[in-house]
């Protein structure tokens, strides 16, 4: 068991999370525990640095979407994401609910609705408590200030006017030839500005201080205030499903429907003349409205995890395309020089293009298959994003498959020219053998490239998607969606980590030799 | 009457400007279930008389006969054992023998190919070790399987290129008496490429040495008339076996010798140069 463990531990490529194995059977402990230190705490220290100097720098900053957030504002982001996702969820679900199932989840909405209640109405209390106790402290703080600002006003006023009747005073008295005692006057109506000046200013900060003391919001009030809004948002989200499932659902609005055709109907049968004439159109027009009813979905947006799984689907159509051209014509490249020297340039030439530069023209290229968009079963700029994927995806898988080929040991083609194997027994039963682990090498690039260009594809081509989901995300604008946009950055981070295990798992299982393929 | 006939060949490799040629009319005629060894120094083009007897090279000259029959192209007629094995790393043991074997007898059953495959792997004492690959087996396992390979084909011809020169000496010893006696219970006819006087002393009916090269021929034959079954032990104080190897030893020593003085005739000579020094006062 042990062994087999370390095994699939070494096959999966997870080889420092063998020490964890051995020290569970109890193997050289102290040897374990100092491997443990050093390949696992160290790293994991290692990244709770980067969290912690990432949630220091990260408010520094300010941008139009307010702050950079810091690791907290990027998780609760991820919890809003979440949310969203689960009540998106279950908006679907009521739509469709009927009968029983129905009638039983109105039941418990309604007691949740119940069950909020007093929690709300503690929650309201609270929020007038502490608003009370932090304007009753705002004013004390206030009051001080105040007195001092209006003394310190009076004071200035009178200041100024004894000054101005001073100077005037000075005026009057001036002769006609004094010339010293009219420069005097000018100092002295410099200086006069001047004490205006300064105590204007004085006024002026005193007068800051007591409106940032105004606009500072105390943590005690936004925490009751949090509090408050989320439980109100709770409310109103339980009352907006109570509300779909009576009155805004699949169920109902049939019921609704035939009753009003029946009403109709009966009407119909008794009418004549024009007003008979509009009454069957009428009939006919409800009849197809109901028939469409019956089938059809709610439509909602799309939620970030149903994104995920779009992109997931796009990028394996894309590198499965990819891989289908890739391998065939890197095996033909491998085996004959002369394809490879006739492919060179070719390859050389498209390999450097950039997706973005694919992705309009394939978008024009694959919409010319479309005669109406809309109501294809497989969308152009799916379809799109995916080739735009295959397209810079390929080359790694094609020249690994082709090197792989042309550089086969030539003991095993001897083997095969002694054994006078046929052509297509050599290529199945030694040629790709012998080239597998480097083909699988290849596609493991690809697949890396893959995910990277797709979401760029999918930001261009607003082909739902994580792509789609960020640049929607960067059109909002608010503190919310730019966090948001964090947490993008770790799914995409995680999902193509996830992705290049999975290739490292094949690799490995289909490398015969024992060097290794991956860190 | 030759069974297995070489006659006059000529390899060379290189364009006409620069050619070097390996073998130049080289004939060399092994009876019927024969067992003989070509010894030669390294470099005297032993592995190429290997390629041009299994097909691989196509002689530039002269013809490979079996059985009076020409064979240009190579075949599983003729089986050849590697020097470096050459197993396809990516199969298992059964995996290796069983892509001879299906190719060899394309109309063998399922089962009966499984059993006939279980044969050759309790011939070469690979039992066992079945489902192991290359890589885990050691380098005289692997020779082994490389033999049970070439052997479950069935070839008329077994053609042993160095098959025991990268194996470590106490290996070496247990692989010859192997291979020796796996050559008594089923006779055919078998040609051993190999370094070693005393290998060939131990294993050959006859032992034909490779006159160095470049353009190398065959020399002097030594039919080697020591007794069956001979021991590796013994052997050493046996009054023939010291004087067929000296006489082998000294033959081989006399072709180097020779083979030098000849090339020391196409001695560059050196240009009548002194160094002078410069900035001298």
């Amino acid at each position: 068991m042990k062994y087999k463990i370390l095994k699939a531990l070494d096959v999966a490529g997870l080889k420092v999370f063998e020490p964890i194995v051995r020290l569970c059977y109890g193997e050289e402990p102290r040897v374990q525990v100092v491997k443990i230190g050093k390949f696992i705490v160290v790293p994991v220290i290692v990244f709770c640095i980067f969290l912690g100097l990432w949630g220091m720098i990260a408010p520094r900053h300010k941008t139009k979407y307010g702050e950079v957030p810091t690791p907290a504002v990027v998780w609760d982001a991820f919890n809003g994401v979440y949310d969203f996702h689960v009540r998106e969820n279950t908006k679907q679900d009521d739509y469709r609910r009927s009968g029983q199932d129905r009638s039983q989840t109105i039941e418990q909405v309604n007691a949740e609705l119940a069950a909020i209640e007093p929690d709300a109405a503690a929650a309201h209390k609270h929020l007038d408590e502490v608003k009370a106790e932090v304007d009753a402290s705002l004013k004390a703080e206030l009051k001080p200030l105040q007195d001092e600002y209006n003394v310190m006003k009076t004071a200035a006023f009178d200041a100024r006017k004894q000054r101005e009747a001073e100077l005037k005073e000075a005026a009057d008295c001036i002769k006609a030839d004094d010339t010293d005692a009219r420069e005097s006057l000018l100092a002295s109506i410099i200086d006069h500005e001047n004490k205006t000046d300064a105590d204007r200013d004085k006024l002026d900060e005193l007068k800051a201080k007591t409106n940032t003391l105004l606009a500072a919001k105390a943590p005690r009030l936004l925490a009751a205030q949090q509090q408050v809004n989320a439980i109100e948002e709770q409310r109103m989200y339980l009352n907006m499903r109570l509300q779909r499932l009576e009155s805004d659902n699949r169920e109902v609005r049939l019921a609704d429907a035939e009753t009003d055709l029946k009403a109709i109907h009966a009407e119909y049968l008794t009418a004549s003349g024009p007003k008979l004439l509009a009454l069957g159109k009428n009939i006919v027009r409800s009849e197809q409205r109901l028939e469409k009813t019956k089938t059809a979905e709610p439509a909602g947006p799309w939620t970030f995890f149903e994104q995920i799984a779009r992109s997931l689907a796009c990028v394996f159509l894309g590198f499965a395309i990819a891989a289908g051209i890739a391998i065939p014509v890197g095996i033909l490249c491998g085996l004959s020089p002369v394809v490879m020297a006739s492919m060179t340039p070719l390859i050389s030439l498209f390999k450097p293009v950039s997706p973005i530069v694919w992705l309009p023209i394939v978008l024009i290229i694959v919409g010319g298959f479309y005669a109406n968009p809309d109501q294809a079963w497989i969308q152009p700029s799916f379809l799109a994003s995916a080739i735009t994927v295959a397209l810079c995806s390929l080359w790694p898988t094609l020249t690994n498959t082709a090197f792989g080929v042309a550089a086969i040991d030539k003991d095993h083609l001897n083997v095969a020219r002694v054994l006078r194997l046929g052509f297509f027994t050599r290529l199945f039963k030694i040629i790709i053998p012998s080239a597998l682990p480097l083909i699988f090498a290849g596609l493991r690039i690809s697949l890396g490239v893959g995910w990277m260009v797709l979401i760029a594809a999918e930001l261009l081509s607003s082909s739902e998607g994580i792509g789609k989901f960020v640049w929607d995300m960067f059109n909002n604008g608010s503190s919310q969606t730019f966090a948001q946009m964090f947490v993008v950055v770790f799914f995409v981070g995680a999902i193509g980590m996830f992705l290049d295990r999975i290739m490292i798992v094949l690799q490995r299982l289909v490398s015969f030799d024992e060097a290794p393929t991956a860190i | 009457m030759a069974y297995l006939e070489m006659e006059n060949v000529c390899v060379g490799f290189g364009p006409a400007s620069h050619r070097s040629e390996v073998l130049t009319d080289a004939s060399l005629s092994v009876h019927e279930n024969e067992f003989v060894a070509v010894v030669g120094f390294s470099g005297s083009g032993k592995s190429t008389v290997v390629s041009v007897l299994g097909g691989l090279i196509k002689p530039d000259k002269g013809v490979v006969r079996i059985d009076g029959k020409v064979a240009a192209e190579p075949g599983p007629d003729r089986g050849i054992v590697f020097q470096n094995y050459s197993l396809l790393p990516w199969l298992s043991v059964k995996g290796n023998i069983e892509i001879a074997v299906r190719q060899v007898y394309p109309k063998m059953k399922s089962r009966e190919r499984t059993a006939y495959i279980q044969r050759y792997i309790d011939l070469v004492n690979l039992t066992g070790a079945e489902w192991k690959k290359p890589h885990e087996l050691s380098g005289g396992m692997r020779q082994r399987l490389s033999l049970a390979r070439t052997l479950s084909m069935q070839p008329k011809v077994l053609l042993l290129d160095e098959p025991l020169s990268a194996l470590d000496a106490l290996t070496r010893g247990v692989l010859q008496d192997e291979i020796t006696r796996l050559w008594e219970e089923d006779k055919r006819t078998v040609v051993m490429i190999t370094n070693d006087v005393d290998e060939a002393l131990l294993m050959a009916d006859r032992i034909v040495p490779l006159t160095p090269g470049p353009s190398a021929g065959f020399g002097r034959q030594f039919t080697v008339d020591l007794q069956r079954p001979r021991d590796s032990a013994t052997l050493n104080f046996n009054p023939r076996f010291k004087r067929l190897r000296n006489d082998v030893t000294e033959y081989m020593i006399s072709l180097n010798e020779e083979a030098r003085s000849l090339r020391r005739d196409v001695d560059i000579t050196l240009p009548d140069i002194e160094p002078i020094q410069i900035g001298a006062a």
